[in-house]
C-alpha cells in the first residue's frame, strides 16, 4: 500500500492555537456553569499524625456552606494511585504529610468555603515524623506507612563490577544530590463537574491522562464505568503532576452526593501544598574505566524520596537505575536504587522520572573521569558511545534506532568553536567562563511494562473522517502530530480530520501523557488505525476503478489510479458505497512496545522498545566574586527518530532546556519555606540564552514514520551541561543542585578565583 | 470623605463602556473573568509573579490579580480579547501562531498584552527589549525563543500602528 | 481569609490627610498595589481601609530645583525609568528601577511604596541614600521632612506616623559626579535582591576619592549607608589594593552591624564581590 506521507516534516499550524490565542474559555477554570458549588480542601497542617476527631459543626453553620465531606463520605475506595494505591482522597486516621487532604467544603461561594475549611477543628495526636529518607530506613524511624518506609527497590547487575574496577586505569566515586522541584506548570490545577440529563457525572479537567482518572472516579465512587465521563480540558501544562488525582476526585465526590454543578480551582499556593514534587535523589556514583577512557565498571548507590505516597515513584526509582549508566556502553554493572517513604510532600512524576538526576551525576563522573585521563570531554563520551548491536546494563541489545554517535557528531563544531574562541573572550575582572556538555540516553515509554495505546478512526457515509483519541495534549502538541500521521496515511490534509480528544465517553484508552511516549504509543495506534481504513478504501476502489490495489494510492480525499492521476474516485462515494454493503468504517488501531519485564533481582530484561538520544553544549559565564552565572548559548542535538512537527520538537528542545536551566541553577522546593511563586523561581526571559535545536532523524523502525519521542529528554542534558560549564569555569565541581549563587561562590572561593583573602 | 465597601466603577473595556460595583478587596482580575466573563485573561499566582492576568490599562501592561477593582474607575482597558476583533488575528496572534508561540496556551493572552504594550510604546522593538518586556510573563513550555521570535515578526507587521 | 477592607478614594491631598488624622490607624495607603494586593491575598492586611492615594497629583512629578531632585512618591518606577531628569541626575536610581520586579510591577508600584514598605531589599532605597534622599512627610498639620537614612526603624517598619503620607523625595543631584548600582538576584528578573548596593563618589584629579558615598539592600536590617567603609575610601586613591581592603572592611561592618546569620556565609563574600564590581571602573 502506497502512502502519501507529505505532512510528515511539516510545521502546520498548531491545533487549538487560534482559540488560545483568541483568549477563548478552553481551560478548566474558564467553564461556565449554572450556579456552581466552589470547592475547598482543607490540607493537613502536620507532618504526620493520628486523626482523633474532625469536627465540622461549626463550620456547616458558615453561611453559604453546602456540605462538607469526609473520609467517611468517599463511597467505595477511599485511596488513589496509579502504580500502588496508597493515597488517600481524603485523610481516614490518619495524615503523612502537610499537604494531605482532610477535609472537603462545598459552599455557593469561594468566601464561605474559605471561611468554613478554617473553622473545621481537627484533632490531631502528633506522630514522630521522618524527613531524611537514609533516617526512614533505620529500624527505630516512624513508619510512615504500616507496610514500612522502604517502597521498591531496583536492581541492575551485569558482570563484576568490584573485580573490573582493579584494572581500572582511573576509578572515581562521588555523591551527588539534588533537591525536590515544582513543576510550576503556568496553570493551577482545576476542575468542574456536573451532572448530565441521564444523570451521569461528567468531569471536565485539566489533566494528563483521562482514561486513568475515569477508572479512579469509578473506583472512588463505585459507580458503573458508564456512569463517569472524563473530559480533558485545555491543560495548562503538566510536566508529569497532572497524572495524579489532584483535584478531579474531590469533584466526582461533590458531584456524586450533591447533583449538582461544581468547580474546583486551586490557587497556586494550593497547587504547591497538595501536588506531587520531583524526587530528590542522593547518588554514589563509582566509575572506572581505562587509559583510552572505555568505561570499563560503574557501581551507583541511589536513595529516592517519594514523601507520604508513591505516586510514580517506582518509576522513578526503576528509571534512574536503569538509565545511570548514560549513553555509555559499559560492560560491568551494579546499581540499586531504594524508594523510601517519608513525611515530605509526596513526589511523583517529573519530566524525565529520575533520568535528569541521575543523568546530572553520571555526566559529571564523565567530566571527572576525562579530566583525570587528559581526555577531552568530548572524545570520552565518543569513545563509549552507544551504538547499534551494543548491550545496555539490562543485557538488552540495541538493534533499532541508536543516534547519540549522531548527536555527538552534531555539536563538535559548535562545542570545539567555543572552546577555540568563545571560551578565551571575557573581559571583565571578575568573570570566568566555562564550556559544558552533558548528553543522555531515554527511553520511550514505560519501564519494562505493558503500555499500550488505542484510536479509533471513522469514515462517515459522506466520506469525512474522524480520529478518536484518549491522548491527552498538555502543550506539547499531540493532537497536531496524531493528526498528521492519521492524515499522511490516509491521504488528506490533517484539516480534513475531525479530532475528538480526550473524552472518555468517546475515545478509548492512550495511557498516559507521560514518559515521551504519546509521539510513539499513540502514533502508532493512530497510524494502526488508519491504515486499516486506508485498506478499505483501497480494497474499494479496486472494485470501482477496476485497477490492482498495488496500483492504487490515497490523495487529497480519492483513491488515485497511480499511473493517470484523473482516473480517481472521492472518498465520499467510497464511503456511501461501503455502508450501503455493510463494510465497517471505523476501525481500531492498537500499538504496544515489545518489552522485557526486568529480572527483580539482576534488572535483566528489554524495559523499552527504543531510546531517544542527545547532547547539550552549554556556554557559561560566572562571575566568581558573586557566584552569579549567566548561561549564553545551548547547542541542543535531539535524536527523535524523525521530527513529525519539527517546530514542535524545537519548542518541546527549547522548553525543556530551560526547566534544565531552572533544574541547573535556582529550582528548589523547600518543603518547609516554599509556599508560592515567590519563593519558587523558574526561568524568565531574561534568564534563557539562545538555544539552537539540531534535530537528529536516526529513524526508528517500530516508531510511526521513524518517530520516537522528544518530551522529557528535552530536559535531561542541559543541567549536567550547564554543571560541567561552570566547572569548567571556577575549576571546582558542585554536587548538588541547584548550582544556586551560594553553591557557585563556595565552588569559587574552594579553587582560589575568589582573589580575595578571607574576611578575619 | 465616603468609604465604600462597594463603589460604582466605569471603564472602558475593549472599547466598550462598562457600569460594575466592586470593592476593594476585589481585584481587575476577578472583576474582568467573573463578573464580565471574559476568560481569557488568567490567573496563575494571584501575586504578580507570573503574568498570566497581564491586560493594558491606559496602554500600559498591568497585572490586573494586583489591581484593586474601584481603580479602574475612568481607565481604559484592554484585554486579550480586544486584541483580535470579531474572531479576526491580530498581526501579534498571526505571528504567534506561524512562529509556533503557543504550546499550552495558559500564559499566551498574558504575553500578547505585555508584547502589544511593548509595541505601542516602541514599534519596532529589539531583540533585547523583547525579552525585557516579557520579563514579567513566566513560560514553562517554550523556552521563550518562539515567542520572541512571533513578537518581533509581528512587530514589523503591525508596523507601529494601533 | 480574604479581608474586606473599606474604600476611600480622595480627591486632594488635604482629603487624604484629613482621612488619616480620623483613621490612620486603620488605614493601608493603596497606591500601585504590589505590595497591598498581595498582603490583602495572603490575609496579612489587618485594615479596615485602603485609601487610594494612586490618583493625587500632590504626589506626581519629577522636577529639579535649587533644593535639589524632587520626585513624587506617587511617581511610578517606569515613570523614574523614563525621566530623562533623573537620568542626568540620579543615574544609579534609574538603574536600580531597570532591574526593578517586572514591566507590569515596574507600571504601577510606586517610589513612595518601594520606600514605605520599608523592606531591608526595598530597591529604590539604597540608590536613593546616597543621593542623600530627604522625605517630604505630610500629615493635617503640616509638613516635616526626615534625611531618609533615619527614616527606617526597623526590617518593614517605617517611621512614617499613621496620620502621614510620603509626599515626595528630594534628591541631591549627582553633578556629574559617579554614581552606580548593582544588584544579585536569584534570577535576572522579577528577583528580590539577595544583595544591592549602590554608590556615589567624586573621584580627584589627583586620582583620590573626594566624597563617598556606599548604601547597602538587603545586607543590614533595613538598608543603610557604610560610613566607615566611606571613611576609610575618602582621600585615598582607588587602586587595587585599597579596594580589596575597602571590600574586606565592608563586609566586617556588614557583619558588625546584622550580626551572624545563617546566609551570612554567602553574603559576606558576595558583598565583597559585589563592592569590587561596583567600584571598578573608578580602579586605576
Amino acid at each position: 500500500m502506497k502512502s502519501n506521507n507529505g505532512m510528515i516534516g511539516k510545521s502546520i499550524p498548531r491545533i487549538g492555537a487560534i482559540e488560545r490565542l483568541l483568549g477563548k474559555p478552553l481551560f478548566s477554570a474558564d467553564m461556565e456553569l449554572d450556579h456552581p458549588l466552589v470547592l475547598k480542601v482543607l490540607p493537613s497542617d502536620r507532618h504526620h499524625a493520628r486523626i482523633l476527631d474532625i469536627d465540622t459543626a461549626e463550620a456547616a453553620r458558615v453561611e453559604g456552606v453546602v456540605e462538607i465531606f469526609t473520609a467517611e463520605d468517599i463511597p467505595r475506595n477511599h485511596l488513589t494511585g496509579i502504580i500502588n494505591k496508597d493515597r488517600p482522597l481524603l485523610a481516614k486516621n490518619k495524615v503523612r504529610s502537610k499537604g494531605d487532604a482532610v477535609a472537603l467544603v462545598a459552599a455557593l461561594n469561594i468566601h464561605a468555603a474559605e471561611t468554613a475549611a478554617k473553622k473545621i477543628h481537627v484533632v490531631y495526636e502528633d506522630l514522630p515524623s521522618v524527613h531524611d529518607p537514609e533516617e526512614a530506613l533505620k529500624n527505630h524511624a516512624s513508619k510512615v506507612h504500616e507496610k514500612g518506609n522502604l517502597l521498591f527497590t531496583r536492581k541492575i547487575k551485569k558482570g563484576n563490577p568490584e573485580k573490573a574496577f582493579e584494572a581500572c586505569a582511573v576509578v572515581v566515586e562521588k555523591t551527588y544530590r539534588t533537591s525536590f522541584l515544582e513543576h510550576t506548570y503556568l496553570e493551577p490545577d482545576a476542575g468542574a463537574g456536573y451532572l448530565d440529563p441521564d444523570g451521569n457525572l461528567v468531569i471536565i479537567a485539566s489533566t494528563q491522562n483521562p482514561h486513568y482518572d475515569h477508572s479512579e472516579l469509578v473506583s472512588l465512587l463505585g459507580v458503573a464505568p458508564e456512569k463517569v465521563r472524563i473530559v480533558q480540558a485545555a491543560t495548562g501544562g503538566g510536566f508529569g503532576s497532572k497524572l495524579d488525582l489532584n483535584v478531579q476526585g474531590f469533584i466526582g465526590l461533590a458531584l456524586y452526593h450533591l447533583k449538582r454543578p461544581v468547580m474546583c480551582t486551586f490557587t497556586r499556593e494550593e497547587t504547591y501544598r497538595m501536588t506531587a514534587k520531583r524526587h530528590p535523589l542522593k547518588m554514589v556514583f563509582k566509575t572506572g574505566a581505562d587509559e583510552n577512557g572505555h568505561l570499563m565498571a560503574m557501581t551507583a548507590k541511589m536513595i529516592c524520596d517519594t514523601g507520604a505516597y508513591g505516586s510514580y515513584g517506582l518509576a522513578v526509582a526503576s528509571r534512574a537505575p536503569v538509565h545511570a549508566t548514560g549513553p555509555y556502553e559499559i560492560d560491568h554493572v551494579d546499581v540499586e536504587c531504594r524508594c523510601v517513604y517519608t513525611n515530605n510532600p509526596f513526589a511523583g512524576a517529573m519530566r524525565g522520572f529520575g533520568v535528569p538526576q541521575a543523568a546530572f551525576a553520571h555526566e559529571s563522573q564523565m567530566d571527572l573521569l576525562a579530566e583525570a585521563l587528559g581526555m577531552d570531554p568530548l572524545e570520552i563520551r565518543r569513545v563509549n558511545a552507544l551504538k547499534a548491536g551494543h548491550k545496555t546494563a539490562t543485557g538488552q541489545l540495541l538493534n533499532g534506532s541508536v543516534g547519540i554517535d549522531q548527536c555527538l557528531e552534531a555539536v563538535k563544531p559548535h562545542y570545539e568553536n567555543a572552546l577555540k574562541t568563545w571560551l578565551h573572550g571575557e573581559t571583565d575582572f571578575a568573570k570566568q567562563r566555562g564550556v559544558g556538555l552533558g548528553a543522555m540516553w531515554y527511553g520511550i515509554g514505560n519501564t519494562g511494562v505493558q503500555n499500550p495505546s488505542t484510536a479509533h478512526i471513522e469514515m462517515d457515509g459522506e466520506g469525512r473522517i474522524t480520529l478518536y483519541t484518549g491522548c491527552a495534549d498538555i502543550g506539547q502538541g499531540s493532537t497536531t502530530v496524531l493528526s498528521q500521521i492519521a492524515a499522511a496515511v490516509l491521504g488528506i490534509s490533517p484539516d480534513m480530520l475531525c479530532m475528538v480528544v480526550g473524552d472518555t465517553a468517546f475515545t478509548s484508552n492512550a495511557g498516559a501523557t507521560s514518559a515521551s511516549r504519546q509521539t510513539y504509543i499513540s502514533g502508532n495506534a493512530v497510524k494502526n488505525a488508519a491504515e486499516k481504513l486506508a485498506d478499505v478504501l483501497l480494497t474499494e476502489g479496486v472494485d470501482l476503478l477496476k485497477r490492482p490495489k498495488t496500483d492504487l494510492m490515497l490523495e487529497n480525499g480519492f483513491v488515485v489510479y497511480k499511473k493517470d492521476p484523473d482516473h480517481r474516485m472521492p472518498f465520499s462515494k467510497i464511503a456511501a458505497r461501503a455502508a450501503k454493503r455493510g463494510i465497517p468504517l471505523r476501525w481500531q488501531g492498537y500499538f504496544d512496545p515489545e518489552t522485557v519485564p526486568l529480572d527483580p533481582e539482576t534488572g535483566e530484561g528489554v524495559p523499552y522498545a527504543t531510546y531517544a538520544f542527545a547532547c547539550h553544549v552549554a556556554l557559561v559565564t560566572v562571575d566568581v566574586l558573586t557566584g552569579e552565572v549567566t548561561v549564553h548559548k545551548i547547542i541542543a542535538a535531539h535524536d527523535v527518530g524523525r521530527a513529525i512537527h519539527p517546530a514542535s520538537v524545537e519548542g518541546q528542545i527549547r522548553g525543556g532546556a530551560a526547566m534544565g536551566v531552572g533544574f541547573a541553577l535556582m529550582e528548589e522546593y523547600d518543603p518547609s519555606t516554599t509556599r508560592s511563586l515567590k519563593d519558587y523561581h523558574i526561568p524568565t526571559a531574561m534568564d534563557m540564552p539562545e538555544i539552537i535545536p539540531i534535530i537528529i532523524e536516526s529513524s526508528e523502525p517500530t516508531g510511526p514514520f521513524g518517530a520516537k519521542g522528544v518530551g522529557e529528554p528535552a530536559l535531561i542534558p542541559t543541567a549536567p551541561a550547564v554543571i560541567n560549564g561552570i566547572t569548567n569555569a571556577v575549576s571546582a565541581r558542585i554536587y548538588h543542585l541547584p548550582a544556586n549563587l551560594e553553591r557557585v561562590l563556595e565552588a569559587s572561593i574552594q579553587s582560589g578565583k575568589f582573589t580575595m583573602k578571607e574576611v578575619a | 470623605m465616603d468609604t465604600y465597601s462597594v463603589i460604582p466603577i466605569r471603564f472602558t473595556l475593549n472599547g466598550d463602556k462598562v457600569s460594575i460595583e466592586a470593592g476593594a478587596h476585589e481585584t481587575a482580575l476577578t472583576v474582568i473573568r467573573e463578573r464580565l466573563s471574559l476568560k481569557g485573561t488568567k490567573e496563575g499566582c494571584g501575586m504578580g509573579e507570573c503574568g498570566a492576568c497581564t491586560i493594558l490599562v491606559d496602554g500600559k501592561s498591568v497585572n490586573a490579580c494586583l489591581m484593586a477593582a474601584p481603580q479602574l474607575e475612568g481607565r481604559t482597558v484592554m484585554t486579550v480579547e480586544g486584541l483580535g476583533r470579531e474572531g479576526k488575528l491580530h498581526p501579534l496572534q498571526e505571528a504567534f501562531l506561524e512562529h509556533h508561540g503557543v504550546q499550552c496556551g495558559f500564559c499566551t493572552p498574558g504575553l500578547l498584552m505585555s508584547a502589544q504594550s511593548l509595541i505601542l510604546e516602541t514599534p519596532r522593538p529589539t531583540h533585547k527589549q523583547v525579552v525585557e518586556a516579557i520579563s514579567g510573563n513566566l513560560c514553562r513550555c517554550t523556552g521563550y525563543q518562539q515567542i520572541v521570535d512571533a513578537i518581533q515578526y509581528g512587530a514589523d507587521k503591525t508596523g507601529g500602528e494601533e | 481569609m480574604l479581608t474586606h477592607p473599606a474604600y476611600a478614594r480622595p480627591e486632594t491631598l488635604y482629603e487624604a490627610l484629613l482621612f488619616l488624622k480620623t483613621h490612620g490607624i486603620d488605614t493601608r495607603p493603596l497606591a500601585g498595589g504590589t505590595d497591598v494586593m498581595v498582603d490583602l491575598r495572603a490575609g496579612k492586611l489587618k485594615s479596615e481601609y485602603l485609601l487610594d492615594i494612586s490618583r493625587l497629583k500632590e504626589l506626581q512629578g519629577i522636577g529639579l530645583s535649587k533644593d535639589g531632585l524632587s520626585i513624587g512618591a506617587g511617581v511610578t518606577i517606569s515613570e523614574i525609568y523614563n525621566s530623562p531628569l533623573v537620568a542626568k541626575n540620579a543615574p544609579s536610581l534609574i538603574k536600580s528601577c531597570a532591574f526593578f520586579g517586572s514591566p507590569q510591577i515596574r507600571n504601577v508600584a510606586t517610589i513612595g511604596g518601594n520606600v514605605g514598605n520599608a523592606s531591608p531589599s526595598a530597591d529604590t532605597v539604597p540608590p536613593l541614600l546616597v543621593h542623600e534622599a530627604r522625605a517630604v512627610l505630610a500629615s493635617e498639620n503640616g509638613e516635616r521632612t526626615v534625611a531618609l537614612a533615619n527614616l527606617f526603624e526597623g526590617p518593614y517598619r517605617s517611621g512614617i506616623r499613621p496620620d502621614e503620607l510620603l509626599i515626595r523625595f528630594i534628591l541631591e543631584p549627582a553633578d556629574g559626579r559617579f554614581t552606580d548600582f548593582q544588584k544579585i538576584g536569584r534570577r535576572k528578573a522579577l528577583a528580590i535582591s539577595r544583595m544591592s548596593m549602590a554608590l556615589l563618589a567624586d573621584p580627584k584629579e589627583d586620582g583620590t576619592l573626594g566624597t563617598v558615598r556606599l548604601a547597602l539592600g538587603s545586607g543590614t536590617p533595613t538598608p543603610m549607608r557604610m560610613e566607615a567603609v566611606e571613611a576609610f575610601l575618602k582621600g585615598k586613591r582607588a587602586d587595587r589594593q585599597t579596594v580589596e581592603a575597602g571590600s574586606r572592611l565592608m563586609a566586617e561592618e556588614m557583619v558588625r552591624i546584622t550580626g551572624r546569620r545563617p546566609s551570612t556565609e554567602y553574603k559576606e563574600k558576595a558583598v565583597q564581590g559585589l563592592f569590587l564590581r561596583i567600584l571598578a571602573p573608578l580602579v586605576e
